[in-house]
């Protein structure tokens, strides 16, 4: 019997496991060295993903509250993968944080949420996973503790996150109300598309919204992203957003099946206006986090346009894309995270002339933004590639038309970058950094998924193997 | 009308009023005191659907102890002047013509809802009674009911952390003052 629970819930057990663990290593012991404990959690979230990769039996557990499968066990993979690479790569900054503990609490207990999130089969479930997942977020992104900034970015965080979530639950109740259940099988068959139900789908697509940053709820995004410590950006715009990706998409294609006429027209609108005034804005920024959270919600844009298609290759795709989305956002952010907790720069200016001193950090840039703007060899390619093909599934070529015009236009602030960091020059260029062991391993696991995910067909073809569509 | 629907809309008016209240007082703290009315008037609305436990709860918890820290905050900060700065008239203007909007739809959507949800159950009493909930809480719904509390012990530390930075603040802040 308990096999039958145990084998199921391993991730999360996991997870959570390494968390008390940690609060007990907190509380009782009266010294500890910081960077022993960073090495023996980085050493635990291994251990963390490699359990994820033991087969797993297809389960429902605890009245249908919980329950996973293949695909969601490799959506919970991708997340540990991308949740040890943060953690790779924060290592420089924690090192000299006095609460590396604590950070890590948080984390771990945010990804539980997203762990609980993914296999809700309820409503009530999924709303907790993303409250868990939620709060300790905004601490984080209030972490730098001396930093105005960045207590500013946790109010603003917990402000607007607040607010969504109160939609999100104004749309379940009245949904609770219309179906008569908040069960993940129960309400399609009891969607009849009427006008109360579409009123409480639009809350939850709201709800939603705000957690992905699509644009009429996006006004939070670059001043949260911004502000928070560079490593919590990171894990804010890959991880997070991954996580509601993978369950909106899910709720999407089973649990609002009988509407899906209706939230098509929707998600294309919604998809052209976030692509368009993600890049628009992106154009205008010199900080580097910003000119990132803006394209984080141009990417959102191209992953909802793949969502669009509704089908097996829907699916996939968007999965496909979050996973190699992980490997460029984070060999990015990676960079700036470095040279900002070593010199503390963080503007386009500031990158002129890096090359110089820093070949290695300036490649590994280079080629997470080559990812991130879809050039060819780079997985980047592939990921929007098969984004806009499952789009154009419906036949919706105009649609996808202006997608890949807004490719064109995302290449331009790409390439600034990359133009300041190679080919400008100026007075005072970032000095040689030093580059620990730990975010060295980080850079080469990015580098390396990103130039192999798109050439290795299997990735793609497992992926759509496990997908769902209609 | 019964007795229960007189009940009913006497409170939905009261928790209405109370509720608008809350957002016009200018001044803090009568809005704290409007949204204890407000709380009232929705723990009369779980006693009607029978919820006895939880409508206790919610007097005990709300309209109790957060209502009392909200009151000490206000109390401790200073906040009982009229401290709002005014908003420009566009702005409420926009505001009104949304939320009146939204308040259209809403009223136009359930107008012509079907709802296909048992009603509440009337005049079995005892479906709120603590038995009955623990019994529910622990069977169909002990893994949300688990879950909570690691939500609780992420946000104890949460706030932990940021409370100790606020103490810092205040030791470097005194440090400057008295040292320099």
């Amino acid at each position: 019997m308990w096999t039958g629970i145990m084998v199921p819930l391993r991730q999360e057990l996991m997870v959570t496991l390494i968390l008390f663990l940690l609060l007990f290593i907190k509380v009782g012991a009266s010294e500890y060295r910081t960077g022993t404990i960073l090495r023996l959690v980085n050493i635990l979230l291994l251990a963390n993903l490699v359990l994820g990769f033991f087969p797993c039996p297809d389960a429902t557990l605890f009245n249908g509250m919980f329950h996973t499968g293949r695909l969601i066990v490799l959506e919970k993979n991708i997340l540990n993968l991308g949740t040890l690479i943060v953690s790779l790569l924060a290592y420089d900054w924690l090192k000299e944080h006095r609460q590396a503990l604590e950070f890590y609490m948080l984390l771990l207990a945010t990804l539980t949420g997203f762990f609980f999130m993914i296999s809700s089969g309820n409503l009530l479930m999924f709303y907790l996973g993303l409250e868990l997942s939620t709060i300790p977020l905004t601490a984080l992104s209030g972490f730098d503790l001396e930093k105005k900034q960045s207590s500013e970015a946790a109010l603003k965080f917990i402000i607007s996150s607040a607010f969504s979530s109160a939609l999100l639950l104004f749309g379940i109740s009245l949904l609770y109300g219309a179906t008569g259940s908040l069960g993940f099988d129960a309400i399609p068959r009891r969607l009849d598309g009427s006008a109360f139900q579409l009123f409480a789908f639009i809350l939850l697509l709201s709800g939603f919204a705000f957690k992905i940053s699509v644009v009429p709820f996006h006004l939070w995004t670059a001043d949260v992203y911004e502000g928070s410590p560079v490593a919590v950006t990171a894990y804010l715009s890959v991880i997070s957003k991954g996580a509601v990706f993978f369950i909106f998409i899910q709720a999407l294609y089973t649990v609002f099946r009988p509407l899906a006429g209706n939230w098509n027209r929707m998600l294309i609108l919604l998809s052209v206006l976030t692509m368009l005034t993600g890049n628009l804005f992106a154009l205008r920024q010199n900080n580097l986090k910003r000119l990132l959270a803006f394209s984080s919600i141009t990417q959102s844009g191209f992953i909802l346009a793949g969502i669009t298609g509704s089908s097996r290759a829907g699916d996939a795709s968007v999965i496909y894309f979050i996973l190699i989305y992980i490997f460029s956002n984070l060999g990015a952010f990676g960079v700036v995270s470095l040279i900002s907790a070593q010199t503390g720069r963080e503007n386009i200016d500031d990158y002129k002339g890096l090359y110089a001193a820093n070949p290695l950090l300036s490649w590994v840039m280079a080629i997470s933004l080559f990812s991130l703007a879809g050039i060819p060899p780079t997985a980047g390619f592939f990921g929007k590639f098969f984004l806009l093909m499952a789009g154009a599934g419906r036949g919706n070529y105009v649609f996808i038309g202006i997608a890949a015009l807004n490719m064109v236009i995302a290449l331009y602030y790409y390439l600034r970058v990359i133009k300041a960091i190679f080919m400008d020059s100026q007075p005072q260029p970032i000095g040689k950094l030093k580059i620990p062991l730990l975010p060295n391993i980080a850079f080469g696991l990015c580098v390396a998924g990103i130039l192999v995910t798109g050439v290795m067909g299997w990735v793609y073809d497992y992926i759509y193997s496990l997908s769902i569509g209609f | 009308m019964g007795t229960t629907q007189l009940l009913f809309w006497f409170l939905s008016i009261l928790a209405i009023l109370g509720a608008i209240l809350v957002v016009t007082s200018k001044n803090p703290v009568h809005s704290v005191l409007w949204l204890i009315v407000v709380f009232v008037a929705i723990s009369g609305h779980y006693i009607l659907l029978d919820a006895q436990f939880l409508a206790i709860v919610n007097l005990i918890v709300y309209a109790g102890a957060i209502m009392v820290l909200f009151l000490f905050v206000f109390m401790l900060m200073n906040l009982n002047a009229d401290t709002e700065p005014q908003k420009n008239r566009w702005l409420k203007i926009a505001g009104v013509v949304t939320g009146g909007a939204l308040l259209l739809v809403l009223v136009a959507a359930l107008k012509k809802a079907d709802l296909k949800a048992q009603m509440a159950e009337m005049g079995k009493g005892d479906i709120g009674l603590i038995h009955n909930l623990g019994l529910v809480l622990f069977k169909d719904y002990v893994v949300p009911f688990e879950i909570s509390s690691v939500l609780f012990l992420s946000a104890m530390v949460g706030v932990v952390v940021i409370g100790k930075k606020a103490e810092e603040d205040k030791t470097t802040l005194g440090s400057q003052k008295y040292g320099g």
